[in-house]
């Protein structure tokens, strides 16, 4: 097993398509990595680089302390499923599974052994003399993963294993890879564009977009604490809400946007951070989660209160989504989340409150959290 | 750019895997094509060593030869006469084969068989078919119709040629408008009936506009076809008679193969060649493939 | 619907009118060649023989050189059809998954190259293969049609068809190109190889031009050629003539009938390519 650096990676097409604009990331042995992003971030091609499928045009590549870059796919001791799988049609799932080992000259009693113990793992024992045409999606996943299961690789990569999969499937196989790396303890990068399979599989999270590395944390800084304005964003669902003004300062700090107005008191310890802004225009971002109907939830240590207009609810079952405006600002949507036995008709003024230890603010400008 | 490693072996193993079909076509494509150039300005005879250069001489030749003169007539007759028709014919047989049909296999085959024939079985069968005891003056005669003897009288056997010509290559055709029809969206046919279009306008309204590009790709392959017709004028009448049937291709390879007069020929396959850039130049202008 | 019927009707006369008209042709042939009297052009013609026979067949074996013309068609015709396969398949798979320089400018050439009329090439390719002797001999039958241009776009355009990913997965495993083109790439592309054997097949088999021009001696002819000598020779003799038209049309017939989706795939993917 083994450990992945990634230092300054670059990927140039042509002369100036710059798909990876230099690439830091350092990955640990037996850890969980995965990098997401929106289509078009760069994700894929970063993966693909690693497996070598795509040349690195600047910065090194390091699998185990040895620098991979001119290795070809096959001599970086890799494996790879794919998010069409991959499957050879022609063969049968016993011969797709065994092919590399047939390729690096394994012992015939080796290869049949290794098959049968990762088709036991995967629960595809029966199904060893099918062809790829004649299984269910799940079960063609379960091959793409066993075929890399055999092989024993250093690294594991998954290029969005799960995506063609339906949402019921889809949540049994994440549950199934994560309980497969804890018994393989193996490296794993795994590649997905649904930040709900990032936070829940990975142990480390590359949040990428247009080519930029933007933040590498474990899930829940990513959530808490996120770099920029793009991580909050992209992280959690529903996402951030973002509300743009601007800092005053009468007694204490008050953030002035429109008819809404709050003062952000001093033990928040935000103050230092925020002193330059004042004045100046930024941008506030705040949680769904956050938000709390004052009447019925007073138990929370609040912010000020806040006059909304809920336009929309959307009861998911256990929770709600209600969908806002603030008074003078119609064209602007926001969102916050209720327990559902509060019943809300849409249509409503009602008074909320903010958590006030997860105020967030952000650089208008550069976007970079301030605070 | 610079090539990585990896880069220059991908490199490498493709040029090996296109090597062998570069040198075939190198050697009996490319080069011959600037050969048949160089060729065509000398005398150049297989049964004599000296091939003196002579310039243009042959092109002049060429067009003071009543023969050549006469083929170029018959070859452009011949195309503008096959083309239309095998091409009409062979959408009219889609068209056909198109419709739910019992046992549209047979038919297929029926359309087909003609195609996949050797040229010299089907030409064989229609010197029969076209002698003067033979089938064609048989059916006639039942109609009280005295027929000619058709490949030996000079004003029927180009004809007679050009209609076995147009029975071969209509069903062949008929394949490539079969997959054209097979993509044009069943919508489209639905949405014409109920606009009241019957069968008739159904077919020129819709399916003619609609398999344009194919129709385009037929036209072309009948047009270098015909031009080069060969096969059915050597086994049928050898140019005969009186030349009523040379060809520019029949004639190329009569001076090329009998009379050994290789620069000659050269010539006038060039000519030849240059006659169908033109037939193809002008129907990319007037006819364009451009799908809707 | 009474005007419903009458087209009904009249389709179906069409149709059968058609029908007549492509197949009649053949059948009356081979009426003459099972036909036992020499004289098939007693007036008035007899479509269906008086007295059959086998022995028009028998004749054809045994007083023409058939065996031999048979050989070298069926031998010109393996060896292209082989060679065509597998180059034509080898240089598409270059074309469509590998990158090199000169890859685009080199294919555009060899597509060019299709619209050159083959007549222009015959006396430069005589001359050729005269200098290196090779006229009337087998070489120079079957050289020239090794490998066609049609070919190899017919498989650069399925192989382009093939998910990357198969490529990819091959990579990793441990396949060099040459093991992902003979163990990947060929297996799954056993309908474009079909067409590309079936179409080299049937163009070898009936091609007429090429092999008069380079043949000079009976022995070498191949049964085409062999067929235009004899209708020059025997002339008279229609039922060993009819034999022999129809014992040469049997392969491409039972090749046909056998792998009917090929060809019409193969002509529908030829179709595409303007």
């Amino acid at each position: 097993m083994a450990n992945v650096k990634l230092k300054q990676l670059k990927k140039v097409y042509g002369k100036d398509v710059i798909a990876i604009k230099g690439a830091d990331v350092s990955i640990k042995d037996k850890e969980f990595v995965v990098l997401v992003g929106p289509s078009g971030c760069g994700k894929s091609t970063l993966l693909r680089m690693i497996a070598g499928l795509e040349e690195i045009s600047e910065g090194e590549l390091f699998i185990d302390e040895e620098k991979v870059n001119d290795l070809s796919p096959k001599d970086r001791d890799i494996a790879m499923v794919f998010q069409n799988y991959a499957l050879y049609p022609h063969m049968t799932v016993f011969d797709n599974m065994a092919f590399g080992l047939k390729l690096r000259k394994h012992k015939k009693e080796d290869i049949k052994r290794r098959v049968e113990e990762a088709a036991e793992i995967l629960g595809l024992s029966e199904y060893l003399q099918r062809k790829p045409k004649e299984m269910s999606g799940g079960q063609r996943q379960r091959v793409a993963i066993g075929r890399a299961l055999v092989r024993q690789p250093k690294v594991f990569l998954f290029d969005e294993p799960l995506s063609n999969l339906d949402a019921k499937l889809r949540v049994q196989m994440r549950i199934e890879i994560k309980r497969l790396h804890k018994q393989l303890e193996a490296t794993m990068i795994y590649v997905t564009h649904d930040q709900i399979e990032a936070m829940t599989m990975g142990d480390k999270i590359v949040v990428l977009k247009d080519g930029y590395v933007q933040q590498v944390d474990s899930p829940m800084n990513l959530f808490n604490n996120p770099a920029n304005k793009f991580v909050a964003g992209f992280i959690g669902s529903p996402a951030m809400n973002f509300l743009e003004g601007r800092i005053e300062k009468s007694n204490e700090l008050e953030f002035v946007s429109g008819l809404v107005r709050f003062g952000i008191p001093e033990k928040l310890g935000l103050h230092e951070k925020l002193k330059p802004y004042i004045g100046k225009s930024l941008i506030f971002g705040f949680r769904p989660e956050y938000l709390y109907d004052k009447e019925k939830e007073n138990s929370k240590e609040l912010s000020v209160d806040m006059d909304i207009i809920l336009d929309v609810t959307e009861p998911v079952g256990s929770e709600s989504f209600n969908y806002f405006h603030f008074e003078g600002q119609e064209d602007k949507t926001f969102c916050f989340r209720s327990d559902s036995v509060y019943q809300y008709q849409g249509n409503e003024k009602i008074k909320v409150g903010l958590d006030i230890n997860r105020l967030r603010f952000f650089d208008k400008k550069t976007e970079i959290r301030i605070a | 750019m610079k090539l990585s490693s990896k880069q220059k072996q991908q490199a490498r193993t493709a040029y090996l895997f296109i090597a062998f079909p570069l040198v075939i076509f190198g050697v009996f494509t490319f080069f011959p094509i600037l050969f048949a150039f160089f060729i065509s300005f000398f005398d150049w005879n297989l049964l004599i060593h000296d091939k003196p250069f002579v310039g243009l001489a042959n092109y002049f030749e060429l067009f003071q030869d009543r023969v050549f003169l006469i083929s170029i007539k018959n070859t452009i007759v011949y195309t503008i006469g096959v083309v239309p028709i095998q091409t009409l014919l062979a959408l009219v047989l889609a068209f056909i084969m198109n419709q739910k049909l019992k046992g549209r296999a047979f038919f297929r085959l029926a359309f087909y068989l003609p195609a996949v024939t050797s040229s010299v079985v089907t030409s064989i069968i229609f010197v029969w078919i076209y002698s003067k005891p033979g089938l064609l003056n048989y059916l006639l005669s039942l109609i009280g119709i005295e027929g000619t003897d058709w490949l030996t009288n000079p004003g029927t056997a180009l004809f007679a040629i050009m209609a076995l010509n147009i029975w071969t290559t209509s069903g062949y055709f008929m394949i490539s408008f079969l997959a054209g029809l097979q993509s044009i969206p069943q919508s489209l046919y639905e949405a014409a009936k109920i606009d009241g279009a019957n069968a008739w306008q159904q077919f020129w309204k819709i399916t003619v506009p609609m398999v344009r590009p194919v129709t385009y790709f037929v036209i072309v392959l009948g047009l270098i076809g015909c031009f080069q017709v060969f096969d059915q004028i050597y086994v049928m009448s050898a140019g005969g008679p009186v030349n009523s049937t040379t060809t520019m291709s029949y004639f190329t390879y009569n001076n090329s193969f009998k009379f050994f007069r290789l620069g000659y020929g050269a010539a006038s396959a060039i000519i030849l060649a240059f006659i169908i850039f033109g037939a193809t130049w002008l129907q990319k202008k007037y006819l364009p493939s451009e799908a809707y | 619907m009474k005007e419903l019927k009458i087209q009904r009707i009249l389709f179906y006369g069409l149709l059968l009118l058609m029908t007549i008209i492509y197949m009649g042709p053949f059948l009356f042939s081979l009426s003459i060649s099972f036909n036992a009297e020499q004289d098939v052009f007693s007036w008035p013609i007899k479509l269906i023989p008086e007295k059959w026979t086998l022995a028009n067949y028998q004749r054809v074996w045994q007083d023409l050189p058939f065996g031999q013309w048979l050989f070298n068609s069926v031998a010109i015709t393996l060896i292209q059809t082989l060679t065509n396969v597998f180059f034509a398949s080898l240089a598409g798979f270059a074309f469509a998954r590998l990158e090199f320089p000169g890859k685009n400018i080199i294919f555009s050439v060899l597509l060019a190259s299709l619209m050159i009329p083959g007549i222009i090439l015959l006396v430069p390719k005589f001359i050729i293969l005269n200098e290196f002797h090779m006229i009337n001999t087998y070489a120079g039958l079957t050289l020239p049609g090794l490998v066609t241009v049609v070919n190899i776009f017919l498989m650069k355009q399925f192989f382009e068809t093939i998910p990357k990913d198969l490529e990819e997965a091959a990579l990793i495993d441990g396949c060099s190109y040459f093991r992902i083109f003979w163990q990947i790439f060929l297996p799954v592309s056993k309908p474009a190889l079909a067409a590309v054997a079936i179409y080299t097949f049937q163009g070898s088999w009936n091609e007429f031009m090429w092999p008069v021009i380079v043949t000079t001696t009976r022995e070498m002819f191949t049964l085409p050629v062999g067929m235009a000598f004899l209708k020059n020779e025997f002339s008279v003799q229609w039922p060993l003539l009819m034999a022999g038209t129809i014992l040469i049309s049997l392969p491409t017939l039972a090749i046909f009938l056998i792998f009917q989706k090929y060809f019409v795939q193969g002509v529908a993917s030829a179709g595409l390519k303007e």
